[in-house]
């Protein structure tokens, strides 16, 4: 049980590259599920590896539990790592596999098997299993043998490298669940590694947003959501992704489409003081409304995708471009071909510098 | 009637078999193994059956006279015969050592070819080329410029340790065949055991490392077993090659000094270009070929897991 | 809530030279190790080389030596008479290699990609056939090769090193073939291939770097072959290894001779070894274990 905190780690892979993983500063609390998000090549799997050891640093330190352990071999950090693949060993049962890190710490047999059976119990893996090779296993086996290895250490930090990306969709969903519950009765800190962003919203106490090797935000699911610090992460978290536009600047608001979308008052002020002629819009689909007629944007329905519950409108605006995403109430969608009316509150558009991506008066 | 139809129906159901491929199909599937199984079966076969008829003959080569039959003679002839259980017993000795320390070595230089180091590229083309000199030269280079009492590379190499112009071919007779045996074959294990090494997963090893295994805890527990079907094929591999050695023997100490290092097949060879016994050299060979196939029961017995034939597809 | 990322340089140059000399100590540590393992591994041919280029008297001294001026003389000698050794030696081991491949090529398909039912005995059957010694038969194959008038004959040599080497081209194209992914086959039967031409346009250009290791281990074997050879050829179609033993005499001062006859008649197969070096230990290795 212990906190883990990133300081100014750098790794740079090869000479004269941009650095995997730049100079990032991350505390994570004692007992807290962290997720880790991005595309790859974002630097979340080598934030996960230099936390295990796998990896050298090139500068800063990582520590755990407040002791500096950027020095310290893997072995000897007291951490336990799920991998992408499991890393089962094949020629061990699964029983030897849990056990293996036990053995190497020399902890006598009786106490290893118990631990075993333990972690066995905890996961719900039948006894018949435990002597059985990874190769006889299911996926969904293998990945709870894989857990199973991990909670037997009864390390001070979890680390996690996308562990479900290897399970069917259904699995998948069941296993998320699973993870985060065990996860809340173990207590065990956690860092866990996704590209996936809706295991990171239903799983994270908080999430990390990393981009090119950089942090980009570092909050609770609901806070990246409703208050995204640039563009990068109102784009990448929330599902269907938010409508990012550029405009240029108008009185008011901005001109999208012949219309002018008016922009909130701290809006306008900070592109006056930025001294910007545009804008990067965001508009999330749920705060696009269908509007009899008088609505800031108006376009032609092109696609509708029924979710059953609501449905999907993909607008297509006079000016071309990218359709505009909004959420319809499923009972009576418009039907394709349509010319229909969005409105959106002036306090739910959001405005990102046109080049630096930041977001203007968040 | 319907009910008798529906009593009727399941049986007959179960009966209807998977169709197969059709008998054409079949044939033509077989069809291009049929060259090379034909070829093998009339170049290797047929002199085996030649050789079974000729192990009942009396037939010299030195004699004019024509084969005449003779029973079981040249059987008794050759379970009687003490050159032919000493060369029986020194070709025991000499495969086994051979195969087991050039697998020893093999594994070393494997897990050493294995790190990254400098030339390392280099360094493997030369530890390769033992396996590629042609075994004739070897036997003579190592026979003569090598092992030569007065003139070899090794007596001067070794002076400093106090070993002294030793003859080596007619003091270690044995030791110097199956040095060369060694020599030669070292390289094959290490490129089969480095392919073993190379084909473990990577992300296994990570996870021992995080788990707290050593570096020799790794090498014991996880590479190791992996090892073990490649281990085995190298020793039946070479095995087979081995017991057949000639080269060596017939270049280095022809057999001697005396039967010293007579294996299997000098002493074969012996008693067609010497003794011109065509009749006993055969049925020595049958004898060697039951024994071969004994043995090789067994070991195939024990390495089953080497011929990991995968289903074929279709 | 959010992250600023000040970027720290001072840490960066001392951390990476710090773990940089323990690494490059070890790497040191198993360079030099690697290197005088391989070094010991390759004396004896080194040796042989240098010797090859010694005139007589300087090869047969003590302590031998290392300074000398060398000469292509001893070169020129077995230069002089090896030349049919060598056009023989050749011709038996490409002709025996081709007919290898022609042979192992279908039949490891047929027992690859379609399955027949018997194929794990038939493999069998293949590999049963190298562990009977050769040896065994040595004197009937005498006088086969006598009454079919093929004794002393290039055939000879040409079907006997077909028969050595097939087994162990079945098993490793086998491997190889089992390694084309089934969707590529079956993308091709969609596409109209038949069963030839599914063979060939298909699956061969996948395992032709297999199908060349292949050929390369039947062109070693082949090359280096001598208890056939000895003992079935005289003068018509004898092969380098019997220049080696025949031609070489023992008595008087002979080492610097049977170097040179040693380094041509090795040089070959070494070149070739090294160049496709890759190749060689992919089939080798790879191509047997499956």
């Amino acid at each position: 049980m212990a906190n883990v905190k990133y300081v100014s780690a750098t790794r740079v892979f090869a000479k004269d590259t941009p650095p995997a993983l730049d100079a990032l500063d991350l505390d994570i609390h004692d007992g807290e599920f962290m997720v880790l998000v991005g595309p790859s090549g974002s630097g979340k799997t080598t934030a996960l590896r230099v936390l295990a050891g796998l990896e050298p640093m090139d500068s800063g330190r990582v520590e755990i539990g407040d002791h500096d352990v950027t020095e310290v071999p893997p072995k000897d950090r007291d951490i336990a790592m799920v991998f992408q693949n499991y890393a089962l060993y094949p020629q061990k049962t699964v029983a030897e596999n849990m056990g293996f890190a036990l053995k190497m710490h020399g902890v006598p047999r009786e106490e290893r098997d118990r631990r075993v059976r333990e972690a066995a119990r905890l996961l719900e893996l039948d006894d018949q299993l435990l002597s059985r090779k990874p190769r006889q296993l299911s996926g969904g086996q293998r990945q709870r043998v894989a857990m199973g290895r991990a909670i037997v250490r009864e390390p001070k930090v979890f680390l996690m490298d996308e562990p479900l990306s290897n399970l069917d969709a259904k699995l998948r969903v069941q296993t998320r669940s699973q993870i985060a519950e065990l996860q809340r009765r173990l207590g065990i800190t956690t860092v866990y590694v996704t590209h996936d962003q809706v295991e990171a919203m239903t799983m994270g106490n908080r999430v990390a947003v990393l981009s090119d090797g950089k942090l980009q935000q570092c909050d609770t699911p609901r806070q990246l959501y409703d208050n995204p610090v640039n563009q990068f992460v109102a784009g990448f978290i929330g599902s269907p992704a938010m409508n990012l536009r550029t405009a240029p600047l108008t009185d008011g608001g901005v001109s999208v489409a012949g219309k002018v979308l008016q922009l909130a008052v701290p809006i306008r002020n900070a592109a006056a003081t930025a001294g910007l002629s545009e804008l990067v819009i965001g508009m999330r689909p749920e705060h696009l409304h269908l509007a009899e007629g008088a609505g800031e944007l108006t376009g032609q329905v092109v696609l509708i995708e029924e979710l059953g519950a609501d449905a999907l409108l993909h607008v297509r605006l006079p000016e071309g471009g990218i359709p505009i995403v909004a959420r319809a109430e499923g009972r009576q969608p418009p039907t394709p071909g349509r010319e229909v009316s969005l409105h959106i509150r002036p306090e739910d558009v959001f405005a990102f510098h046109p080049e630096t991506g930041a977001r203007l008066a968040g | 009637m319907a009910v008798l139809d529906g009593v009727a129906a399941p049986a007959r159901a179960a009966r209807i078999r998977p169709r197969g491929a059709s008998l054409r199909e079949r044939w033509l599937r077989r069809l291009p193994l049929l060259p090379a199984l034909i070829y093998v079966i009339v170049v290797t076969q047929a002199p085996f059956v030649v050789t079974v008829w000729y192990s009942f003959q009396n037939y010299f080569w030195s004699i004019p006279k024509p084969a005449r039959f003779t029973g079981l003679s040249n059987y008794s002839t050759v379970f009687t015969d003490p050159a032919f259980r000493g060369s029986l017993l020194r070709s025991v000795i000499m495969t086994a050592s051979a195969v087991i320390i050039a697998m020893i070595l093999g594994v070393l230089l494997a897990v050493l070819l294995d790190r990254k180091f400098f030339g390392r590229g280099v360094a493997r083309t030369l530890i390769i080329t033992p396996f590629l000199v042609m075994p004739a030269a070897a036997a003579l280079i190592w026979a003569h410029p090598m092992l030569d009492a007065n003139y070899g590379l090794v007596n001067y190499l070794l002076a400093p340790f106090g070993v002294n112009h030793v003859a080596w071919l007619s003091a270690q007779p044995l030791l110097s065949v199956i040095a060369v045996m060694i020599w030669q074959w070292t390289p094959f294990m290490t490129l089969i055991v480095l392919a073993g090494l190379q084909s473990q997963p990577p992300d296994t090893l990570e996870a021992a490392r995080v788990d707290g295994a050593s570096a020799f805890d790794t090498f014991r527990e996880l590479t190791i077993p992996h090892l073990r079907p490649y281990i085995e094929l190298g020793i039946l591999l070479g095995s087979i090659y081995l017991v057949n050695t000639f080269d060596a023997v017939r270049l280095m100490t022809n057999g001697g000094p005396g039967t010293a290092t007579t294996n299997l097949p000098f002493f074969l060879y012996q008693k067609v270009d010497y003794a011109y016994d065509i009749g006993g050299a055969a049925a020595a060979g049958v004898v060697t070929v039951v024994l071969t196939i004994i043995v090789a029961t067994f070991a195939l017995r024990m390495f089953a897991r080497v011929f990991r034939f995968e289903e074929a597809r279709g | 809530m959010t992250a600023i990322s000040l970027r720290a340089r001072s840490g960066a140059v001392v951390r990476t030279r710090r773990r940089g000399t323990r690494q490059w100590a070890g790497r040191v540590g198993w360079t030099v190790l690697g290197w005088v393992v391989a070094i010991a591994f390759f004396l004896p041919v080194l040796w042989m080389i240098i010797t090859a280029f010694k005139p007589e008297a300087a090869a047969e001294t003590w302590p031998p030596q290392f300074t000398f001026s060398p000469t292509w003389s001893e070169f020129s000698s077995a230069f002089a008479t090896i030349g049919p050794f060598l056009t023989h030696s050749a011709v038996a081991t490409v002709g025996s290699t081709i007919l290898v491949l022609l042979l192992a090529i279908p039949a490891a398909y047929a027992l690859s990609v379609y399955p027949v039912r018997r194929w794990r005995d038939g493999l069998f059957f293949f590999i049963s056939t190298k562990m009977l010694p050769i040896v065994a038969a040595i004197g009937p194959l005498y006088v086969i090769a006598l009454r079919t008038h093929l004794l002393d004959t290039i055939w000879l040599l040409i079907i006997l090193y077909t028969a050595m080497n097939l087994p162990l081209a079945i098993w490793m194209i086998r491997s190889f073939m089992l390694e084309v992914p089934n969707e590529l086959l079956e993308a091709a039967r969609l596409d109209g291939a038949g069963r030839i031409r599914e063979m060939g346009s298909v699956i061969l250009p996948v395992v032709l770097p297999g199908v060349v290791s292949t050929g390369l281990i039947c062109v070693i074997f082949a090359w280096n072959e001598l208890f056939l050879a000895i003992n079935l050829t005289t003068t018509n179609a004898s092969t380098v290894p019997m220049f080696l033993v025949g031609g070489i005499s023992t008595e008087g001062l002979f080492i610097a001779h049977l170097s040179a006859a040693a380094t041509i008649a090795s040089v070959p197969v070494i070149v070739v070894g090294w160049i496709a070096q890759r190749s060689l230990v992919r089939g080798l290795a790879m191509g047997a274990i499956k």
